[in-house]
């Protein structure tokens, strides 16, 4: 069975957050790109199902700073191969956008299960998952916190709002959007990586032209605008009360 | 004249005898060392022959004078009268059977003659006595005071205890049995022969005088019974050696002839070869092996262990003992790694070295430890809280997960401007680290410093945000690579500066700086912020407007201790002060860890700690009458005490102050 583990690289929020001059973006020049969190529990759980039933798990994502390091951190993890996309992605590339270009790619790769991140914090369009599955004509579950494959299929976790969970058998090939893998990333030693330098090449692959349409347009970003204080209200629960009936009469919800 | 005919009454045939059992001794212990010794080099190989001269002065001072044993005043006794005891005994036993059977026999002379033979006679008589004594007092210690350190914690401990008892039992039985037998051969003899010169054996002659009554030829055959049960004892006793606790004998002395002989700061690096870390026990150094065969399981390190102390699962005796039994343990299959050590045990440990400082064979339980740590934390088995603050070292290069840009934050109110290192240069490289610089409840404190070091006009600056965490707790969690990773960024940011010496607020950076970042002979010269202000003080650069007059108490920290031997310098700035020191009774090289070293700070708390280590250090500070304020010179310290301060209840008894806001204070 043939793995495929999608990542990106969302912006680092240790660093203060600048939007550029335009109003538009974020200001990259004090960028520092982390890999998206949900993304990490997708390679987590790719390694996991590989040493479990055994697979070849590729991880996959854009050229851009820090690749390298997520990279050779999955192939110190247990990934066979580990691919950077190459191409221009600075400020252009949308979801739309980087799904198609990624799913032929994944043909290529003849990939029987894709996984990424559920979300980032980057998804202005939609989510990753959706669209890819969408492009290569294949079933996605997303909030997936839990695979395990049997005969040719997964069965897949999902947990939803009020405690209860599913789990849905789901014929391959597929997309699935994890949420979190069974069990936190794990912690790969620094050696571990460094050895990883050594032994494991980055295969570098072009990305197809980017096709922005249909992603959506920014007009404006900007941060969040501080409301009106809010105002304490004292003395006993009648005075109380009779101070919220003028206020909601004041604002006209009375 | 007086002399003594060594195999008086001992018919022909037993003479004889005595020295074909010898001989089947000698191969029986001879056999048993060799067995010992091909078992620890299966471990492997570590280059110890360096610096002979120190190595020997080691074993001359600890392994004859046993200086380190009797630190401890009961058992250093105990255990020195035993020692002297038998090696006196022993030399006489040689000396007699040379005089008879070598000398006499051969050449016609015998040496113990007149006044060297009652002189010889006298001596052992005394020793033997000493012996006795000593033996007393450990069968009453072992079997009636029962120190809590001599028992065994866990159950699997338990379960093999049961040998260890027998073990424990058979050295004393045996020792007793050769000592009484010895007197009681020489009574016999005394009182058969009656020789004129008998009252300078006053043991033996005090002995003889109960059977002058029973009379010969009863008194021959029970002389002759109880020698040969004497030298049967004797030669079992030798050949179990190799066989039993006593082997420490042997084992002790080359333990601490092989000794660490490095600063105690200086960790041994990871050993570079397929396996990253202790896997299983033959990864452990040959003399790794010979620590864990030469503990004496007096349990002194148990005694010293905060770890311990806090009611965690971690006993630095437990740890040696189960790693000795597990050497030899070859059919029950266990895994060092969960079955033998536990990796609880494993992170419990605050890598303070108070077990290594007290240990009196030089056993090394910190080397061992951690690098059983680096087998875990290659494979990635730390806790959560561990893996994120290892994730933001290798990222942010702090533990507190910041950005860099952040890291001199706490300078901005200071004028004039603090200098750039990298920009200009300066005399002192002040290496602030990361508690002094990102911790909120001690940017305060930092600032003050920089005021002090302003007022005593010394030109310094700092690395503004190429600094990072040293690694000095990154090492000894056992992620020797992101050490490594560490010392390359922070070398490269100050191979670029010009300066003349490094000063550091926090001990931790000081030992690792100090000791481990000249490893490839890039000595620098490193002082701790306290030597600085010692050296200031001297020379009167730094004067006091007021006199302090609190009376307070100090908390040497670890790396600045134990692992740098500063004791003095703090203290003498605290006096400088015009403060009356009162010292605790866990202090200088005893001092109680506050129990953030090794990286603890940055682990979830374990569940079974009862005491934090912190709490017991504070209520101890508060304990002492008439002291306001604990005093310590590390910012770990400062945070965990503070905190500890709290939880304890003990805000209006005790406050924690660093010695920099004392000096503050009084400028
Ligand atoms: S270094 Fe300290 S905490 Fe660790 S085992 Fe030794 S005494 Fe205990
Ligand atoms: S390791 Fe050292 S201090 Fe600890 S029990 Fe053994 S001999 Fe004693």
């Amino acid at each position: 069975m043939n793995i495929v583990a999608l990542f990106k690289l969302v912006p680092d929020l240790v660093e203060e957050l600048e939007i550029d001059q335009n109003g538009t973006a974020l200001n990259t020049d004090f960028l520092r790109l982390i890999i998206n969190e949900f993304d990490d529990h997708a390679i987590e759980q790719a390694i996991l199902l590989k040493e479990r039933s055994g697979a070849r798990v590729s991880v996959l994502g854009p050229d851009i700073e820090g690749a390298d390091d997520v990279l050779y951190t999955a192939a110190s993890k247990g990934a066979d191969q580990v691919i950077k996309l190459t191409g221009d992605f600075q400020g252009k590339a949308n979801n739309h956008a980087m799904a198609r270009a990624v799913a032929s790619t994944l043909k290529e790769l003849q990939a029987d299960l894709i996984l990424t991140g559920v979300q980032a914090n980057t998804d202005l369009d939609g989510s990753m998952g959706a669209l890819l599955a969408e492009y290569l004509d294949m079933p996605y579950v997303g909030y997936v916190s839990g695979v395990n494959t049997v005969d040719g299929k997964v069965v897949a976790r999902k947990e939803y709002p009020g405690g209860l969970v599913a789990e849905m058998e789901i014929k391959l090939p597929a997309v699935l959007g994890i949420q979190a893998a069974e069990q936190p990333p794990r912690y790969v030693a620094v050696s571990k990586v460094r050895q990883a330098m050594k032994t494991a090449t980055i295969e570098e692959r072009p990305l197809a032209e980017a096709d922005l349409s249909g992603g959506s347009t920014i007009h404006r970003m900007f941060k969040p605008e501080a409301g009106t204080r809010a105002e304490m209200i004292e003395g006993s629960a009648d005075e109380v009360a009779a101070r919220l009936v003028g206020i909601f009469k004041e604002i006209g919800v009375l | 004249m007086p002399f003594r005919e060594t195999f008086w009454n001992i018919p022909h045939w037993a003479e004889i005898g005595q020295y074909v059992l010898g001989l089947l001794t000698i191969l029986v212990f001879a056999y048993g060392v060799f067995r010992r010794v091909k078992r620890w080099r299966m471990g492997k190989p570590e280059k110890r022959l360096d610096r002979i001269g120190e190595r020997l002065w080691s074993v001359l001072v600890d392994a004859f004078g046993q200086v380190r044993t009797a630190q401890d005043a009961y058992a250093g006794i105990m255990h020195l009268t035993i020692f002297w005891g038998m090696v006196a005994l022993f030399i006489g036993t040689a000396l007699a059977t040379v005089d008879w059977d070598v000398t006499h026999l051969f050449f016609g002379f015998q040496f113990l003659i007149n006044g060297a033979y009652i002189l010889y006679e006298l001596i052992l008589d005394i020793f033997g006595v000493l012996l006795l004594i000593g033996l007393g007092m450990a069968v009453y210690r072992r079997y009636f005071i029962r120190p809590s350190r001599l028992q065994s914690a866990t159950a699997w401990q338990k379960a093999l205890t049961q040998n260890f008892d027998r073990d424990d039992a058979y050295a004393l039985v045996m020792l007793t049995l050769i000592t009484l037998s010895g007197y009681f051969v020489e009574g016999l003899r005394i009182a058969v022969s009656k020789p004129e010169w008998a009252p300078w054996s006053p043991v033996g002659n005090a002995l003889a005088s109960w059977f002058i009554a029973t009379g010969d030829p009863t008194n021959r055959t029970l002389h002759l019974t109880l020698w040969t049960i004497h030298i049967l004892v004797a030669f079992v006793l030798i050949a179990s050696i190799p066989f039993t606790k006593l082997f420490h004998i042997l084992a002790a002395p080359l333990n601490i002839f092989f000794c660490t002989i490095q600063p105690a700061g200086t960790l041994i690096a990871a050993r570079n070869d397929d396996q990253i870390g202790v896997k299983e026990w033959r990864d452990f150094s040959w003399k790794q092996l010979l620590d864990f065969e030469a503990c004496v399981r007096c349990g002194r390190c148990q005694d010293n262990c905060p770890a311990f102390a806090s009611g965690a699962s971690l006993s630095p005796r437990n740890l040696i003992i189960s790693l000795k039994t597990h050497l030899w343990d070859t059919s029950s299959g266990h895994k060092l790694h969960g079955d033998v050590i536990s990796s609880k045990e494993l992170w419990a440990c605050t890598s303070c070295r108070a077990c290594v400082q007290v240990c009196p064979v030089y056993v090394d339980h910190l080397a061992s430890i951690i690098d059983m740590r680096r087998y875990l934390v290659n494979e990635g088995e730390v806790d959560a809280l561990l893996q994120k603050t290892l994730a933001n070292l290798g990222r942010y290069g702090n533990s507190f997960g910041q950005s860099e840009r952040m890291r001199a934050k706490w300078t901005q109110p200071i004028q004039p401007v603090i200098k750039d290192a990298r920009k200009e240069a300066v005399e002192y490289l002040w290496f602030v680290g990361d508690y002094a610089s990102y911790h909120v409840m001690f940017s305060d404190i930092t600032r003050k410093t920089a005021q002090v070091f302003q007022k005593a006009d010394l030109n310094f600056g700092i690395l503004y945000d190429a600094e990072r965490n040293t690694g000095n707790d990154v090492r000894r969690v056992g992620e020797e690579g992101l050490f490594e990773s560490l010392v390359e960024k922070n070398t490269a940011a100050m191979d670029k500066c010009k300066y003349n010496a490094i000063i550091t607020t926090d001990p931790h950076s000081y030992n690792t700086l100090k000791n481990e970042y000249s490893a490839n002979g890039n000595h620098r010269l490193v002082f701790h912020y306290t030597e600085l202000l010692d050296q200031l003080i001297a020379s009167g650069k730094l004067q006091f407007n007021r006199k302090l007059d609190y009376r307070v108490t100090y908390h040497d920290p670890c790396y600045l201790g134990r692992y740098n031997g500063i004791y003095d310098a703090p203290r003498r700035v605290i006096r400088a002060l015009g403060c009356d020191l009162i010292e605790m009774p866990r202090h200088g090289d005893r001092a109680f860890c506050c129990g953030a070293g090794g990286g603890k700070i940055w682990m979830e708390e374990q569940p079974d700690v009862k005491e934090r280590p912190a709490e017991s250090r504070v209520r101890e500070a508060a304990g002492m009458s008439g002291v306001s304020t604990l005093v310590t010179t590390c910012p770990k310290d400062l945070v965990m005490f503070r905190d500890a301060v709290k939880t304890a209840g003990l805000e209006e008894k005790i406050l924690v102050k660093d010695l920099i806001e004392l000096v503050h204070e009084a400028l």
